[in-house]
């Protein structure tokens, strides 16, 4: 996978910010955020596809001794995204979730969500449409990561639960001793 | 003039003088970057009346914020692929895509702006290696018609106008004046980089860094936030022309820095000469500034591209190309990149990109048979959203496991970058895409590129090392990043070259087009080889240079 050397440093595609859904005006964006932090109801999502998306995501990152993308509310991100910077991706997320929601009965026969199913089948969804490279599921998992990890007024990673998951302060006013290695310098 | 006494204190943006286009300038400088913020600030202290043509908008502190998707996604301080699209082919054969394929700052402070701030002088080999290593058939390999003696006085003047910190090295090239700043902390990469190059018998040293380490000039000494490349600094301490020889230009109120003006043809009369340039301004209307001549500094891509657009009866190849050579012998420099996880806490995210390097292999060992060579620093490249990609080969990409190792690994991460030359390749080309055009109605950009298979073989070798090293250094965990002929670059060198020889090169040892005497090119495009991996200290030189050298001929009556 390309790394982020000065020689590519723009080709963010593929390093965890998903190429379809990001291509945004500024102005949308924070005007997005400012709401996403304060909203509980979707803006464009309905409850039901949100909570498909929602399972999804938690299956990216999920929920273990510490917070995962449900806590996340990485959802938020998605929603407000396709709600505005996103619009042109509405149509490839709505095939997605159809596409949990077949295999999903496909699965369990009766089951009337992806949501509804216990983990493993989750997993098990996931993992085929993976490997049968259908688009949904990179640029979810991307949407997912990037979701976690952006500035929280994007919607998502609230309360810095992304940041802290990997370690990642936002004081951005640094000085010695940096990390362990130069403790002694 | 503003209260303060240092115009580096004065707000970023200001009003300036106001030249009108009908009023023909001496100068109109098409580009406000890293070479043309300086050669600005040399024109208009020399008394000259200058126009500075920029196609961005003019930013100040605050709209240098830390949001990874509005820098990289958004193009927030770049060129916008939306409305100045690329193509991109590897040879002549094929028929160019349309795709990203490079990127530079589009705004007043250009590329400087945004840039690492990575900071070195060439060495003297740079200049001769030609004829020291011999010449390699297929490409222009050759000598720079200047030394690194031409140019050190010049380096001396970047070291202190634009101000950079560093220390003496091992395998400096001679210098007349110390660093004005001392080295920043070494950082835990440093400090892992010296323990690695000690075991390989190599020798590091403080990076030079074009940042205050210290207030300088009344900027503030850099505060270590950790987003330096591909962000603006909030706090003045990255040395951008935007925060160093542009307010120096402004306060002199012989310069006008006119923003959102984009340059799409520069007129010539039947005598051959420049009389002026035709730009756009920010509600597209087409405007034609006089002048009595012209300094082309648009950057590596820009300047070919405009000079191939600027067409005329007496110049019906492009102007300033009798040679044929404009756009010809695009460089990038190389890099055989390798990735390393350490033990404890890194934290390469916090502070500047690099602050230990190491150039033991600058010039590699004859018995490669490769020529050229380059150095290892350690970074950390990954913003936050990014770190996804900065895992091991083969790591889970979701799910428990993919969780735990993102935060195991996002702050033991070092990224060895092993920086490179690479050669000139005269079918390496900028050229005027046939069918796409950008949102103005202008010929696209269209990139042409393969690299030479000597550099891959570089290239490798340099990856290889660097996983060494990193070993050497400690790391529990070690791989190489995959080395193949690159389709994007952000260095734009080589463009327009310098040289004694009209047939061979676009412009003189001042960077006078050989063609036209009222016309000077002044940026990466100059450049005749590219380094080791960092040629902005070496266009910044060549523009106090050729600034330098442009006023004396205008008061010679020599333009």
């Amino acid at each position: 996978m390309p790394h982020l050397s000065r020689r590519d440093f723009l080709a963010i595609a593929g390093t965890g910010v998903a190429s379809v859904w990001l291509t945004a005006s500024t102005d949308d964006v924070i005007a997005a955020a400012r709401h996403a932090q304060t909203a509980q109801k979707f803006e464009y999502l309905t409850a039901a596809d949100a909570a498909e998306l929602e399972a999804f995501a938690e299956q990216i990152v999920p929920t273990d001794e510490t917070p995962g993308a449900r806590e996340g509310r990485v959802v938020y991100f998605m929603d407000k995204a396709l709600a505005t910077f996103a619009k042109d991706d509405r149509d490839n997320v709505a095939k997605g979730i159809k596409e949990l929601r077949a295999r999903a009965a496909k699965m369990q026969p009766g089951a009337k969500s992806f949501a509804e199913l216990p983990s493993e089948k989750q997993i098990a969804i996931m993992k085929a449409m993976e490997k049968a490279r259908h688009p949904f599921f990179e640029d979810a998992r991307q949407a997912t990561i990037t979701g976690l990890l952006a500035l929280p007024e994007y919607g998502g990673n609230y309360n810095k639960i992304g940041w802290k998951w990997i370690g990642f302060d936002d004081r951005f006013s640094w000085a010695a001793p940096f990390g362990w290695y130069d403790r002694d310098v | 003039m503003s209260d303060h006494t240092h115009p580096r204190l004065a707000p970023l943006q200001q009003a300036t003088v106001q030249y009108r286009p009908d009023d023909e300038v001496d100068f109109v400088i098409v580009g406000s970057g890293a070479a043309g913020g300086v050669v600005a600030k040399e024109l208009s202290t020399a008394g000259f009346r200058v126009v500075v043509l920029e196609q961005g908008p003019w930013r100040t502190e605050a709209d240098f914020v830390h949001d990874e998707l509005k820098v990289f996604r958004e193009s927030l301080l770049t060129n916008d692929w939306n409305v100045s699209p690329n193509t991109f082919r590897k040879t002549a054969k094929e028929k160019a895509k349309q795709q990203p394929c490079l990127a530079y700052g589009r705004g007043v402070g250009g590329t400087s702006v945004h840039f690492s701030a990575n900071f070195w002088r060439f060495k003297e080999i740079d200049f001769k290696e030609a004829s020291v290593k011999g010449t390699i058939a297929g490409t222009g390999f050759t000598d720079w018609p200047i030394t690194y003696q031409d140019l050190e006085p010049y380096y001396t003047k970047v070291d202190w106008e634009i101000g950079v910190a560093g220390a003496p090295g091992p395998y400096d090239p001679p210098r007349s004046r110390p660093y004005p700043m001392p080295p920043h902390p070494p950082k835990s990469m440093g400090v892992l980089l010296e323990a690695g190059a000690k075991k390989m018998g190599w020798k590091a040293f403080p990076a030079p860094m074009a940042i205050a380490s210290r207030p300088y000039q009344g900027r503030s000494a850099c505060v270590q936030c950790g987003f330096c490349l591909g962000f603006g600094c909030e706090v003045r301490g990255k040395s951008s022309s935007l925060v160093t020889v542009i307010p120096v230009a402004v306060a002199t109120k012989k310069c006008e820095i006119r923003p959102n003006s984009y340059v799409r043809k520069i007129e010539t009369n039947d005598k051959g000469r420049v009389t002026g340039v035709k730009y756009f301004d920010a509600e597209k209307k087409e405007i034609f500034q006089r002048a009595k001549a012209v300094v082309v500094c648009a950057n590596g891509a820009e300047t070919p591209r405009l000079l191939l657009n600027s067409k005329s009866n007496l110049f019906p190849q492009g102007l300033a190309n009798a040679s044929g050579l404009v756009g010809t012998h695009l460089m990038f420099n190389g890099a055989g990149n390798s990735v390393g996880v350490f033990e404890h806490e890194v934290n390469g995210y916090k502070g500047i990109v690099a602050t230990r390097i190491v150039w033991d292999l600058y010039e590699v060992d004859n018995k490669l048979g490769l020529v050229g060579g380059g150095g290892f620093d350690y970074r950390f490249d990954p913003t936050p959203a990014q770190s996804a990609g900065n895992l091991p080969p083969k790591s889970p990409t979701w799910g428990r496991e993919f969780k735990k190792l993102m935060a195991h690994n996002y702050n033991r991460t070092v990224n060895c970058f092993g920086h490179t030359s690479s050669l000139p390749v005269p079918t390496n080309t900028i050229s005027l895409d046939p069918t796409v055009k950008d949102a103005w109605g202008i010929p696209a950009i269209r990139m042409t590129f393969e690299d030479h298979p000597q550099d891959l073989k570089l290239y490798k070798h340099f990856a290889e090392k660097g996983e060494e090293l990193l070993k050497a250094s400690g790391a529990v965990q070690a791989w190489q990043q995959p080395v193949e002929s690159t389709n994007f670059s952000v260095h734009l060198l080589g463009t327009c070259r310098m040289g004694n020889d009209p047939r061979t090169s676009v412009v003189d040892k001042y960077n006078r087009a050989h063609d036209v005497k009222n016309l000077f090119v002044v940026d990466g495009s100059s450049l005749v080889t590219c380094g080791r991996g960092q040629p902005t200290m070496t266009i910044q030189a060549l523009a106090f240079r050729a600034g330098e050298n442009i006023a004396k001929f205008a008061k010679q009556h020599d333009i």
